[in-house]
C-alpha cells in the first residue's frame, strides 16, 4: 500500500477511483461540481465500489480498490476521509466474515489498520487510557437540576462512579487473531461519531452484516418474513456472509451503531425496519450465553422499537376563540363576499 | 407603544387578560361594514377559500383594521391564525408572510422594560399597560409560531425553524431578564413554550445537528418559565438524541455552570444524566409516566457496563408499574451482570416459583447460565436447564439449543463433584448428548463445540476432543485464545508435544504481548514433560518477565476480573520450584519458594512441595507434617491427599489401610489422578489383593498416555 502517494485532492480520488472501477463508475461522478460530496452521496458510486468490495477475492494485498480507500483515507482532505468512512459497514462486514475463514486479506487489513490508526491518534495521549464515562449522583447539582439543601450541606460530595465506555487502545501494526475484534470494534466507534454525516445506505449496509454476523436470521421465527424469501434469488451468486464471534468489544459498538438506525433522528421506515431486525438478530445471539448486558441493551432496543414517539405538541386554540369562530368566520366571509 | 394604547381604546378591554382579547372582535364585529352576515355569506367564505391570494388577504385585513382598530400586524396574526385553524396551511403562511416581527417588537419592547424597571413603583397601572401590550405581543408571536407551524407541516423545517427561532429571540429581547413566573399572559406563555419545544425539532429535521442541540440546551438552560411536563419532553428528547444522534457534541458551555456542580463531558454522559433526572422527577410525581425513559437508560447504562447502578432505579420504580416477575427478572439481569450472582440467583427462585411464572424460559435460562458457573449450584442448573428445555419445545430450534447447552454445562459440572464413579460416568455420557443434540440445533455455534471438545478431554476421549479444537479454531478464525489453549492441552495429553509446540507459539504469534501469560505457562510445562529443563527454565523465565511488567504497569489499577484473566506470579514461582525440585536443585527450588512464599503465605501448593522437598530428603516427618499443613489449609488439596497416601503407603503394612482411605478420597475428587491410581495399586498389592492391584495399575499407565500438561480447568 505504502508505495501508493496519499491523494491529494478530491479530483485526484475520483480519476483513480475511476481508473480502478472502469465503467462501473456513473458519468456523472467525473462532472460533479463537489467530488468529494459525490463520493460520499451517490448511489451509483456507493453501489460500484460495494460489490467490488464484496466480490469474491477481494480484499487481498493487490486489491486495487483496497489501495485507494487507503490512499483517500490518508489524504489531508477531510471530505475524502468521510467517502471512506462511508464504507466501513461494508469494509468490517466483509472483512469479520472472511477472516473467520482465515483467508489472506491483507488489502482490508491495511485499510482497517489505518483507520484504526486514526482512532488511535484521534484520542490522543489518553489512547491508553479507556474512554470512560462519569456517572452523575442526582444528589449533586448539575447543569440541569439543582440539589436538595439538605445534600449540599454534606461536605463529601461523593465522586461521581465512572464507567469504561471503551477500553484502552493499543497501537497495532498488524491484525492479530485475537485482537481483531477491538481493532474493528474501535473502527466501528470512529463510524459511529460520524454517525450523522453517513447517508442511509452506508448504514443499511450495517445492519445486513450485523444480521449476518450474528448467524440468527434462520431461526424459525424469522421465516414468515418477506425479506428474507427473495434474498437467495437476488442475491444468487454473492457468498454467504459467515456468523462472526462476537466479544462484547465488537458487540457493542455494533449495537450502539444499530441504536442510532432505529432511533436517530431523520431516519428511514425501510432503515428503521431493517435495524430492528439487526436488533432482534444480535438479541438472539446475546440470549445464546445469556450475557446479561448485552440481553439487557437489545431488549430495550426492541421495545423501543415498538413504542411510539411522543408526537409535538399542536397549537392549541383555547375555547374563547373556539366561540368566536363562528363569528369570524362570517365577518370574514362578509369581506370576501363584498369583494365579489 | 401607541399601537399598545389603540388596542386598549379600540376595545373596552379589562385589566384582565384573555376574554377581553377575544371578546373584542365580536363586539366589533357590530361596527363593521356589511355586517348582514347570514348562511349564504358562509357558503361564500367556502367557495373563496381556495382562491384567497393576496389581494383578498389585504383587502380583508385592511376592513380588520378599520372595524376593530386593530394595526396591520395584530390583523393579519387573528386572520391567519384562522385560516390556520380552519386547515389553510398555505393561506395562512401568505397572510403570515406580511407580518413584520421586527417591527412589532420594537414597539412592544419599551413598555415591557420600562415596566420591569418600575414595576415597584406603580404596580396596579403598570400591569393594565403591560397586560395590552401582551395582548398585542401575544398575537403577534402566535402568529409566527403559527407560521412556523405552517412552513413546518409544508415540509420546509429550514425555514420553520429560523421562524421559530425568530419568536424566541423575540421573547428574549421583550423579557430580557427572563419570563417573570407570574406576570405573564396565559397565552403568551403557551406560545413561548410550543416554540421552545418545536425548535430543535425543527432544526433537526431540516438536518443542523449543531442548531438542534444548541437549541436543546437554550430551552433547558434558559428562563422559559415551562411546565413540567414540557420540560419532560424536551429532555427526553434531548437524551434521545443524545444517545442516538450519532453527533459528536461539545459539552455544556462553561457559561451556564454553577460552581460545584456536575457538568457532563460527553454525549452519553449528558443524556444519562437527563434520563436520570426524569426519572426522579416520576419519582416525586411532578410528570407522567414514561415507559421509554428507562429503556433509554437500560440502554445507556448496560452499554458501559454500569448495570448496578440500573438495579438501583429499578428498584426505586413504584409498584404497578411493572409486574413483579418481570421487574425480578430484569434486576436480576442486571445483578447478574454485575457479578453479583447469588441476588440474581434470588430473585430469580422468586419469579421461578411455582405461584409466579415457573415456565417462563428467560427467567430459566438465565437462572441455569448462573448455576453454570458453580459447581455446587450443579443439580440446580440442571433442574432450571431442563424446565427451559421442555418449554422451548413449543418454540424455535434456538431456545431449546441454548437450553440444552446449559443441560449440558451443568451436568458436566455436577459429574466433576459427584461421589460415586458410576453416576459421574452416567453424567459424563448425559452431558455429552445434551451438548450433541444442542450441536444438532445449532450447527455454527463454536461455543457448542468447545464446550464439547473439553467435555471429551476430561473424560480421556483426545480423538474427539482434538476434532473439538480444531473445529473450534476454524470457525472462529483463530480469534478466541482458549481454543489455541484446548488444542495445545489435547495435543499434549496425546503426547504430541513438538505439535503442540507448534500450535502454542501459533497463538503467540495471534496474541498480543500482555495477553500471553497462559500460553507461555503452557509452553513452559511442555517442555517440562519433554524433559528439556534448560529450555523449561528459559520458558519461565520469559513468562516471569511478563508478569513482573505487568505487575508494574497495572500495579495500582488492578482490578478483580483481569486478575482472572492472569498468570499470577506466584504461579510461576512454583512452577519454576517444582522444575528445579525434580532436577534436585535443591538450594534454586527452595530460593523459588520462599519468593512463592512471600506473594502468598498460606498455600496448600507451596506447603505441599515443601513437603515433597522434604520428602526426597528422607525427612519423612516434616514432610507429613508439610503435607498435613497443606491439607489443612485447603482441605480438598488432591495432590497432598496423594503424596500422604504414597508416604504412608511405603510405611509398613499397619498403614495401608490410612493410605488407601487417603488415595481413594483423593480419586473421589480427581479420578483422573495417575499417581494416585498407581499408588492405589501400590497398597492393594502390599495387602496381596493381586486382581485389585491389577487393575488400578493398569488405570494408571492408560491414564498416563492421556494426562494434558496442565489440568483442563485452567482454561
Amino acid at each position: 500500500m505504502s508505495s501508493h502517494a496519499p491523494i491529494q485532492s478530491p479530483k485526484a480520488a475520483v480519476d483513480s477511483l475511476a481508473a480502478i472501477l472502469g465503467g462501473a463508475l456513473p458519468g456523472s461522478l467525473a462532472s460533479a461540481d463537489d467530488p468529494a460530496a459525490a463520493l460520499l452521496h451517490d448511489d451509483g458510486v456507493a453501489r460500484a465500489v460495494a460489490s467490488r468490495l464484496r466480490r469474491a477475492g477481494s480484499g487481498g494485498g493487490d486489491d486495487g480498490l483496497c489501495g485507494w480507500l487507503y490512499d483517500a483515507f490518508q489524504s489531508s482532505v477531510p471530505a475524502l476521509k468521510l467517502a471512506v468512512l462511508r464504507f466501513v459497514p461494508t469494509l468490517a462486514g466483509v472483512y469479520m466474515s472472511r477472516a473467520v475463514s482465515r483467508k489472506p486479506l491483507a488489502g482490508f487489513e491495511a485499510v482497517i489498520l489505518a483507520l484504526y490508526m486514526h482512532a488511535v491518534a484521534q484520542r490522543g495521549s489518553s489512547a491508553e487510557e479507556p474512554e470512560t464515562v462519569a456517572l452523575p449522583n442526582l444528589a449533586n447539582p448539575s447543569v440541569y437540576h439543582a440539589a436538595a439543601a439538605a445534600a449540599s450541606k454534606t461536605a463529601k460530595a461523593a465522586e461521581p462512579e465512572v464507567a469504561v465506555l471503551s477500553p484502552a487502545l493499543e497501537p497495532h501494526g498488524t491484525v492479530r487473531a485475537t485482537r481483531r475484534a477491538r481493532i474493528v470494534g474501535a473502527v466501528l466507534e470512529l463510524y459511529h461519531g460520524k454517525l450523522a454525516l453517513m447517508p442511509f445506505s452506508s448504514k443499511m449496509d450495517f445492519c445486513e452484516f450485523c444480521v449476518a454476523w450474528s448467524g440468527k436470521h434462520n431461526s424459525s421465527n424469522d421465516k414468515p418474513r418477506v425479506a428474507s424469501a427473495p434474498a437467495p434469488a437476488a442475491e444468487g451468486v454473492e457468498e454467504k456472509w459467515r456468523r462472526v464471534p462476537l466479544p462484547w468489544e465488537l458487540f457493542q459498538p455494533a449495537l450502539r451503531i444499530v441504536g442510532h438506525c432505529l432511533l436517530g433522528p431523520n431516519n428511514s421506515d425501510e432503515l428503521k425496519t431493517q435495524a430492528t431486525r439487526a436488533a432482534q438478530c444480535l438479541y438472539l445471539r446475546a440470549t445464546e450465553t445469556m450475557d446479561a448486558r448485552a440481553v439487557l441493551a437489545c431488549r430495550s432496543l426492541i421495545r423501543l422499537s415498538q413504542m411510539v414517539e411522543e408526537p409535538i405538541p399542536e397549537p392549541s386554540f383555547s375555547e374563547a376563540v373556539q366561540a368566536n369562530m363562528a363569528e369570524l368566520e362570517a365577518m370574514r366571509a362578509n369581506i370576501l363576499s363584498a369583494k365579489n | 407603544m401607541a399601537a399598545a394604547a389603540e388596542w386598549e381604546n379600540g376595545s373596552d378591554a379589562g385589566p384582565n387578560g384573555d376574554s377581553a382579547m377575544f371578546a373584542s372582535p365580536v363586539k366589533a364585529r357590530a361596527r363593521a361594514p356589511e355586517s348582514e352576515a347570514g348562511t349564504s355569506a358562509v357558503t361564500a367564505s367556502e367557495s373563496s377559500e381556495a382562491r384567497v391570494d393576496d389581494g383578498n388577504i389585504q383587502e380583508a385585513e385592511s376592513s380588520l383594521r378599520e372595524g376593530l382598530s386593530l394595526n396591520y400586524e395584530e390583523a393579519r396574526a387573528l386572520l391567519g391564525r384562522l385560516e390556520y385553524q380552519r386547515g389553510n396551511v398555505e393561506a395562512a403562511l401568505r397572510v403570515f408572510d406580511g407580518i413584520d416581527l421586527q417591527a412589532a417588537i420594537q414597539r412592544f419592547q419599551p413598555s415591557l422594560s420600562e415596566k420591569t424597571s418600575s414595576k415597584r413603583n406603580n404596580k396596579l397601572r403598570s400591569d393594565s399597560s403591560n397586560s395590552g401590550s401582551q395582548h398585542a405581543a401575544s398575537l403577534v408571536l402566535e402568529a409566527i409560531y403559527l407560521k412556523s407551524m405552517s412552513l413546518h407541516k409544508l415540509g420546509k423545517p429550514m425555514e420553520a425553524a429560523q421562524q421559530c427561532k425568530s419568536v424566541l429571540d423575540a421573547v428574549e429581547s421583550i423579557f430580557q431578564r427572563g419570563i417573570p413566573d407570574v406576570m405573564v399572559e396565559q397565552k403568551l406563555q403557551e406560545t413561548v413554550s410550543k416554540s421552545v419545544e418545536l425548535l430543535p425539532e425543527l432544526w433537526k429535521q431540516a438536518g443542523a445537528y449543531q442548531e438542534s442541540l444548541a437549541s436543546y440546551r437554550r430551552a433547558l438552560l434558559s428562563q422559559w418559565n415551562l411546565d413540567d411536563e414540557c420540560c419532560r419532553r424536551i429532555q427526553k428528547r434531548f437524551a434521545v438524541f443524545l444517545l442516538y444522534g450519532g453527533v459528536e457534541a461539545s459539552p455544556p458551555s462553561l457559561a451556564s455552570q454553577t460552581e460545584g456542580s456536575f457538568v457532563p463531558k460527553n454525549n452519553l454522559e449528558e443524556a444519562i444524566l437527563l434520563l436520570m433526572i426524569l426519572l426522579k422527577k416520576w419519582y416525586l410525581g411532578k410528570t407522567h409516566w414514561d415507559p421509554s425513559v428507562m429503556e433509554h437508560l437500560t440502554f445507556a447504562l448496560s452499554l458501559c457496563g454500569e448495570t448496578s447502578v440500573l438495579a438501583k432505579h429499578l428498584e426505586e420504580v413504584l409498584p404497578g408499574i411493572y409486574p413483579r416477575t418481570e421487574r425480578w427478572y430484569s434486576l436480576a439481569l442486571c445483578y447478574s451482570a454485575a457479578s453479583d450472582n447469588e441476588a440474581a440467583l434470588n430473585l430469580l427462585k422468586k419469579s421461578l416459583n411455582r405461584n409466579e411464572t415457573p415456565n417462563d424460559i428467560n427467567a430459566l435460562l438465565l437462572a441455569a447460565k448462573i448455576c453454570s458457573s458453580d459447581y455446587f449450584l450443579a443439580s440446580e442448573g440442571v433442574e432450571y436447564a431442563r424446565r427451559a428445555v421442555t418449554n422451548a419445545e413449543s418454540s424455535d430450534g434456538h431456545f431449546k439449543s441454548v437450553a440444552l447447552h446449559f443441560v449440558g454445562s451443568c451436568l458436566a459440572n455436577k459429574s466433576k463433584i459427584s461421589s460415586s464413579d458410576h453416576q459421574r460416568s452416567l453424567l459424563q455420557a448425559e452431558a455429552l448428548k445434551s451438548l450433541s443434540e444442542a450441536l444438532s440445533l445449532d450447527r455454527h455455534n463454536p461455543d457448542l463445540i468447545f464446550d464439547m471438545g473439553v467435555e471429551y478431554a476430561e473424560q480421556r476421549n483426545m480423538h474427539a476432543a482434538l476434532k473439538c479444537a480444531k473445529q473450534f479454531i476454524d470457525s472462529t478464525g483463530g480469534s478466541v485464545a482458549k481454543g489455541w489453549r484446548l488444542l495445545s492441552l489435547v495435543l499434549s495429553a496425546q503426547q504430541r508435544y513438538s505439535e503442540a509446540e507448534v500450535v502454542t507459539d501459533a497463538a503467540l504469534d495471534e496474541t498480543t504481548k500482555w495477553e500471553q501469560g497462559h500460553l507461555l505457562r503452557i509452553r513452559a510445562k511442555l517442555k517440562v514433560a519433554q524433559s528439556l529443563p534448560m529450555e523449561a527454565v528459559e520458558a519461565y523465565r520469559t513468562l516471569l518477565a511478563l508478569v513482573q511488567a505487568q505487575r508494574k504497569t497495572y500495579g495500582s489499577v488492578k482490578n478483580g476480573k483481569e486478575e482472572a484473566d492472569k498468570v499470577s506470579e506466584f504461579e510461576v514461582w512454583q512452577g519454576l520450584a517444582n522444575l528445579y525440585a525434580s532436577l534436585s536443585y535443591w538450594r534454586d527450588a527452595d530460593v523459588c519458594l520462599q519468593k512463592a512464599k512471600a506473594l502468598k503465605t498460606y498455600s496448600a501448593t507451596t506447603l505441599h512441595a515443601e513437603g515433597d522437598m522434604h520428602e526426597v530428603r528422607a525427612q519423612t516427618h516434616d514432610a507429613l507434617a508439610a503435607y498435613l499443613n497443606a491439607l489443612s489449609t485447603e482441605v480438598d488439596h488432591v495432590p497432598s491427599k496423594v503424596s500422604i497416601g504414597a508416604l504412608l503407603s511405603k510405611q509398613g503394612p499397619k498403614y495401608l489401610p490410612v493410605a488407601r482411605s487417603f488415595l481413594s478420597d483423593a480419586l473421589r475428587l480427581e479420578p483422573t489422578n495417575r499417581t494416585a491410581w498407581f499408588f492405589l495399586g501400590q497398597v492393594h498389592k502390599h495387602d496381596g489383593r493381586l486382581a485389585d492391584a491389577a487393575d488400578c495399575f493398569q488405570a494408571a499407565s492408560m491414564l498416563e498416555e492421556s494426562d494434558p500438561v496442565e489440568s483442563l480447568r485452567h482454561l
